[in-house]
């Protein structure tokens, strides 16, 4: 009786710890922080010693230049139709490298290998770096500007894609193949279009970056309406460096709600 | 019954269509507007090659004097970054679980979705003239527009946690501290830790790019290569950002496997 007492009061046992690992994963991140932190100058001082210098470029920032609008509204739909040509290009480029890249369709392990690869490269690039290889390559505009962002939706797309294809029930591809359907036919009946909704809802969501990074690819030079706040930032114009963010602002948000009214719709 | 009639009939093909055909009146629409003719598509494959016979050799000196200590400084840039993020983070998202906080937890989501509205480098063009040109301001950067993302995946994990431990210790007289210290915190960390990672990743990208506006990093020295046309040494750049990338990913993302097993 006393035992059973003794043995619903005494606490459980605490979960035994790895102590070494948790005092190197500290150790680690603590020296990964010291390093950087003395790196790049990180100091809350500093920080607190520039803060009025910063509040006269926030009241100065504000309000916007109005007036400087209508010249803006020829750049941001160039930034769309930037975004909308990286979209559709990349879109359909991005189909033959996802079906290759997907373990269970690829046709063979070379094909598998090289593709994966081609595609990990792909992603390790940012955008902005594609934007100024393509302008040192055709030259400043918005040509540049819509190529590098097919490269970026390439990458964004396939690497999504190619998970949900191999997330595919198998039985219909193997069915297609079994009454003597080629590869092809099979890729057409039996597979893409079990994961057709993800590529859609995929290619929405590249859409959207895409909106996003086609507003910066003119710091680099490659057309739209971050050309046109490269100029006025680097003449330290900050109204309308604001009214500029504003509108960015603005088109992001619309375009993310319009988008995100068509995926609801679909799925 | 003949063996036609059993086949299923085609699905919303009139849709489908209609839909093809608005995006490609729309992409011939956009390509004429900003003069992408079939001319200058073809043209390209050639131009490519052009310049891509420029980049060879790389210029590995150059790469090692002045590419690496920039992608260093990019890599420190992430990771100041992403710790401030976490910090500032790791409470807002506790804060926005609508299962813990319901009435913070709409103010803090607002403000999340906020933050994840700017861009790093609109952030940076702001961040450049309060705290002067460098990485300082990049790390701010990163900083401040990883906080929205993190918040957002954070508390998404907070709201799917099994319930039972916070009432167990609110059963057993624990105050809401002790219940999110002993009872919510233990099971959402690893899930936490590994959203960090994630973002580690995607901020060492947003932080190469930084340098085109001075925020400090690999960018300034690509941007500054190619307007010069020293494409060897652009070279270099684009070589050593691979494969950096590519290895922080691969240690980044087995740690998250490890975490989340």
């Amino acid at each position: 009786m006393s035992e059973a007492i003794d043995a619903a009061t005494t606490r459980p046992l605490r979960p035994a710890r790895n102590w070494v690992l948790i005092i190197g994963a500290l150790g680690m991140v603590s020296l990964m922080t010291w390093w950087s932190a003395r790196g790049i100058g990180f100091s809350i001082i500093e920080l607190a010693c520039n803060l009025p210098g910063g509040r006269r470029l926030l009241v100065e920032s504000w309000p916007p230049d109005w007036s400087f609008f209508p010249r803006l509204l020829g750049p941001l739909l160039e930034t769309l139709q930037i975004a909308v040509i990286g979209t559709v290009i990349g879109g359909i480029l991005a189909i033959p490298i996802a079906v290759l890249a997907a373990r269970n369709l690829t046709p063979g392990f070379l094909v598998w290998f090289v593709d994966r690869n081609f595609m990990n490269i792909l992603r390790t690039l940012p955008d902005l770096f594609w934007a100024m290889l393509f302008a040192a390559a055709v030259g400043f505009g918005p040509v540049a500007g819509a190529l590098a962002l097919t490269v970026f939706t390439i990458a964004v797309i396939s690497k999504l894609w190619s998970e949900s294809l191999e997330a595919i029930d198998m039985a219909v591809p193997e069915a297609v193949r079994a009454a003597g359907g080629s590869w092809l036919a099979m890729l057409q009946f039996g597979a893409i279009p079990q994961a057709l909704p993800h590529y859609v809802s995929y290619t929405l969501y590249a859409f959207e970056l895409n909106v996003r990074a086609s507003m910066i690819l003119g710091l680099v030079g490659a057309g739209g309406i971050g050309m046109v706040l490269e100029t006025q930032r680097s003449t330290f114009e900050y109204p309308r460096v604001t009214l500029i963010v504003l509108s960015v602002l603005v088109l992001v948000l619309i375009i993310e709600q319009i988008s995100e009214s068509i995926r609801r719709r679909l799925i | 019954m003949t063996a036609r009639s059993t086949l299923p009939p085609a699905a919303g093909m009139g849709w489908a269509t209609q839909v093809t055909l608005f995006i490609a009146v729309l992409f011939l629409v956009c390509a004429w507007a900003i003069d992408l003719t079939p001319a200058a598509l073809a043209n390209l494959p050639r131009q490519m090659v052009t310049v891509l016979s420029f980049f060879y050799p790389a210029d590995m000196e150059y790469g090692a004097t002045r590419v690496w200590p920039a992608l260093l400084e990019s890599i420190q840039i992430a990771w100041m970054g992403t710790i401030v993020a976490a910090m500032l983070s790791l409470p807002l998202a506790l804060l926005g679980a609508r299962t813990l906080f319901p009435r913070i937890a709409r103010l803090v989501k607002l403000i999340s979705a906020t933050a994840r509205a700017f861009p790093e480098i609109l952030l940076a063009i702001y961040f450049v003239p309060i705290v002067g040109l460098g990485a300082f301001a990049g790390a701010l950067a990163i900083g401040i527009s990883s906080v929205g993302m993190l918040t957002k995946l954070g508390s998404e994990v907070v709201e799917s946690i099994d319930m039972g431990p916070v009432e167990a210790v609110q059963a057993a007289g624990g105050s809401r501290l002790l219940a999110l210290r002993y009872a919510v915190v233990p099971q959402v960390m690893p899930e936490i830790v590994a959203h960090w990672l994630f973002r580690f990743e995607l901020n060492i990208r947003a932080s190469a790019v930084l340098g085109v506006v001075g925020a400090g990093g690999v960018g300034g020295v690509l941007l500054n290569t190619l307007r010069y046309r020293h494409f060897e040494k652009a070279a270099a750049v684009l070589l050593l950002t691979i494969l950096v990338v590519l290895i922080i990913d691969m240690v980044s993302g087995g740690t998250r496997r490890r975490l989340l097993r």
